[in-house]
């Protein structure tokens, strides 16, 4: 093994419950940012992208892990879910107990996501329901909770690089990193201004008009920088004109996604931290404005 | 003798049991033991709400299954007879989109998937295709993420957008987006002329005789020489009968039993659980060994994918490559391969042809709660093959979806005397190694195959 090999921390991504967008999307990531992730991290173990050693190789091994991710939700029903013979939940048992720390990749490695939605089987489990306090003492750090459905690949990094150098990441009281699930969906939206001004787009496929009022949107409900750091460097779904779903909440996928919830025509649910009658009356003024510019096309 | 091997690197896991005789594979049985119950998922939820769930079966064929979703809602219009316009530019951004994501995981699927398995067959040291570390894998992976780009564009992010929608399309690009597109395109054309060919993409495309893989060069031309030094045209060979269920401006449907047909109808695909687990307990047979189905049309196996699509296409040169060299193993690889070239071309014929002006979205008149009943099918050709959604509702409600993967056409259990397509074309290997690249010769995918 070469020198610097042996100093790089060792990554292992177990895969468990997944539709494996995770990895996609991690492979999907900034040309120089996978790059440098490369040099920096020893990936030692992906059961799609890895040769040298299997599942049960690894698990036989005493190698020290420094960085468990864990892509998908976990169960200990071995009827409807195995690897290599094992349930998805022995399996993170023994890798927690040689590893320093646990992130969970996607909103189903975090809360269940998705495939909690599989009610015929029970027992899906997001990472921190699944293991018990005694499973998890030998982890330096708690559980980072990456959600998102699936991840974008610079949160991974991020975290990565911030554990490696700092030893720590301050998280939210769902067990995300705080600086990247302080921001809302919403901030960063080419569509604010529509937004603040009350202006709703009238159908799907315009550039113009917020999604709130009609399309679902949970921009302003949901805790992720999609708008902030661009997916795939060019773009967010709210940019482009799809809503945000909040696949980055404890309660994704909820029912109904791509409708706004209303009550004699006002949305259900109001913008995080605002009251609905401030938020009526706010709404009431701002429309009393009509902007030309912001009820004309973009491009005319 | 018995082995039973799991194969990792498939997206998801397979086991392989294989039953030996005088040192060759006598019985094969493909295992898949994992099940999400997509199917029970969505049953009782807003049929809407289908858009983001599917795409989630699958992460690297996620819009396959949207693109699959939104035609089998608006086919519950047309069962209606409720007009529903949608605009040519609406068409092709779907079309686009979903040939964005083929092209990213055929380009993956090669240096990912094939390649680190068939350089063990070579007698030269070709680390450069070693996984994380060598510079072709490297590049391979930094292109296909190039090339995703032109995706998110019109899709807001990739994996896991659902921005078309019964109706059109959610964005509306701008011609920047377009010429954006058009130059992800051309890189991807670029790193498969000068590293996947070696060759022009004209002058690729320009090939019509087996004898042309000759002037092959680049990467492409590694897995040619390793295939003829191993033989590998000579194994893998499956009943080369040929299933396209999808049609659309870049594919024909169509199927070949001996002889092409382009007539093809839902009405006789069946899905079989002969051999399949079941959650309701009672119905699974003491035979079961797997949670995949198994699909038949007309009570038959039939293969499907790349090379499906080139022969029921008339794809010149995949087309002789395939006389010569009937179904096998190298033949599949390479169909698939030809047809990354093939999409890059197509794919930004399609770009050019978008005009901005019309609209992306034309809202349906009356909404799928409306209808009391209804019920709607569709094929969509995805990366691995044909990919078939049946979905009934009740007002608005899901009360029944059904999805046929491509891998389960190709890798689902065979029934009584039947062996499936994968069966048959493992069965008769003298080796583990080369069942395993059989195996990976349809493009596995075990999270598919088990939604
Ligand atoms: S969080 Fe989303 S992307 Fe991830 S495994 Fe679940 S469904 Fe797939
Ligand atoms: S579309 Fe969504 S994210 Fe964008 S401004 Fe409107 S509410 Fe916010």
């Amino acid at each position: 093994m070469k020198n610097n090999e042996r100093n790089k921390p060792k990554i292992v991504w177990l895969q468990a419950i997944t539709c494996n967008g995770n990895t996609h999307s991690f492979l999907s990531a900034n040309v120089n940012r996978l790059k440098l992730f490369l040099n920096s991290f020893d990936l030692i173990y992906h059961p799609s992208l890895t040769t040298d050693i299997l599942l049960d190789d690894l698990l036989k091994k005493d190698e020290e892990i420094d960085f468990l991710l864990v892509e998908g939700a976990i169960s200990s029903n071995k009827e409807f879910f195995q690897l290599s013979n094992q349930t998805t939940n022995e399996i993170l048992k023994k890798l927690v107990l040689k590893s320093k720390y646990l992130i969970a990749v996607g909103s189903c490695a975090s809360y269940g996501g998705v495939h909690k939605k599989f009610e015929q089987n029970n027992n899906i489990l997001g990472l921190q329901e699944a293991l018990f306090e005694h499973d998890t003492s030998t982890l330096k750090h708690p559980i980072v909770n990456l959600t998102g459905c699936p991840v974008h690949p610079e949160w991974i990094f991020q975290t990565l690089f911030s554990l490696k150098e700092y030893k720590q990441i301050a998280l939210d009281e769902k067990g995300r990193p705080k600086e990247i699930y302080s921001y809302l969906a919403h901030h960063g939206c080419t569509r604010n201004e529509y937004f603040e001004w009350k202006v709703e787009a009238n159908s799907f496929g315009l550039k113009e008009g917020c999604l709130f009022y009609e399309q679902g949107c949970r921009g302003p409900m949901t805790h992720s920088n999609c708008n902030k750091i661009l997916w795939n460097d060019v773009n967010s779904k709210t940019r482009a004109g799809m809503p945000c779903i909040g696949c980055t909440e404890f309660d994704f996928p909820r029912n109904n996604m791509l409708e706004t919830k209303k009550n004699i025509g006002i949305p259900d649910e109001v913008p995080l931290g605002v009251s609905k009658r401030a938020y009526l009356s706010i709404a009431g003024v701002a429309k009393t404005f009509k902007i030309d510019r912001l009820n004309e096309k973009i491009i005319k | 003798m018995k082995t039973v091997d799991i194969v990792e690197r498939i997206e998801g896991e397979a086991k392989l049991v294989c039953q030996w005789n005088k040192e060759k594979i006598s019985d094969v049985k493909i295992q898949f033991l994992n099940f999400r119950g997509f199917e029970f998922i969505l049953k009782d939820k807003p049929a809407l709400d289908a858009l983001v769930y599917t795409p989630r079966i699958c992460g690297i064929c996620g819009q396959a299954h949207l693109k699959a979703t939104v035609e089998a809602l608006e086919n519950i219009y047309k069962n209606h007879n409720e007009e529903l316009i949608l605009t040519k530019k609406a068409k092709l951004l779907r079309e686009i989109g979903l040939n964005i994501e083929i092209i990213d995981s055929h380009i993956k699927w090669f240096y990912m998937f094939i390649m680190p398995d068939i350089v063990k067959f070579s007698q030269n040291n070709l680390a450069e295709y070693t996984p994380l570390k060598g510079k072709k894998w490297l590049e391979a992976s930094m292109i296909a993420s190039e090339t995703i780009k032109s995706l998110a564009l019109i899709g807001g992010q990739w994996p896991h957008t659902s921005y078309m929608i019964p109706g059109g399309v959610m964005s509306d690009p701008t011609l920047l987006d377009l010429i954006s597109m058009q130059n992800y395109m051309d890189q991807a054309i670029i790193f498969f002329e000068n590293s996947l060919v070696g060759i022009k993409l004209d002058n690729y495309l320009d090939f019509k005789k087996s004898e042309d893989l000759y002037k092959v060069k680049g990467d492409l031309k590694d897995f040619i020489t390793i295939s003829f030094e191993n033989e590998f045209e000579k194994i893998g060979k499956s009943y080369n009968r040929h299933l396209v269920l999808g049609d659309s401006l870049s594919f024909e449907k169509g199927k070949i039993n001996r002889k092409l047909t382009k007539n093809i109808s839902y009405e006789n695909i069946e899905e079989l659980t002969l051999n399949s687990f079941d959650i309701d307990k009672s119905k699974i047979s003491k035979e079961a060994y797997t949670w995949s189905k198994t699909a038949l049309y007309s009570n038959n196996f039939y293969e499907t994918g790349p090379l499906s699509r080139a022969i029921v296409q008339n794809r010149d040169f995949v087309n002789d490559i395939h006389r010569k060299y009937k179904d096998s193993m190298f033949t599949r690889i390479l169909a698939r391969m030809d047809e990354l070239g093939f999409l890059l071309f197509k794919t930004k014929e399609l770009i050019k042809q978008i005009d901005i002006n019309e609209d992306s979205f034309i809202k349906p008149k009356v909404s799928l709660s409306d209808f009391k009943y209804g019920f709607g099918q569709s094929a969509v050709e995805a990366c691995r093959g044909s990919l078939y959604h049946d979905i009934e509702i009740e007002n608005g409600i899901i009360s029944k979806y059904d999805v046929i993967t491509p891998t389960v056409w190709n890798l689902g259990p065979g029934i009584e005397d039947k062996l499936s397509t994968s069966q048959k074309a493992i069965i008769g290997t003298d080796s583990l190694a080369k069942a395993k690249l059989i195996l990976r010769s349809f493009d596995v995918c075990s999270v598919c195959t088990t939604h």
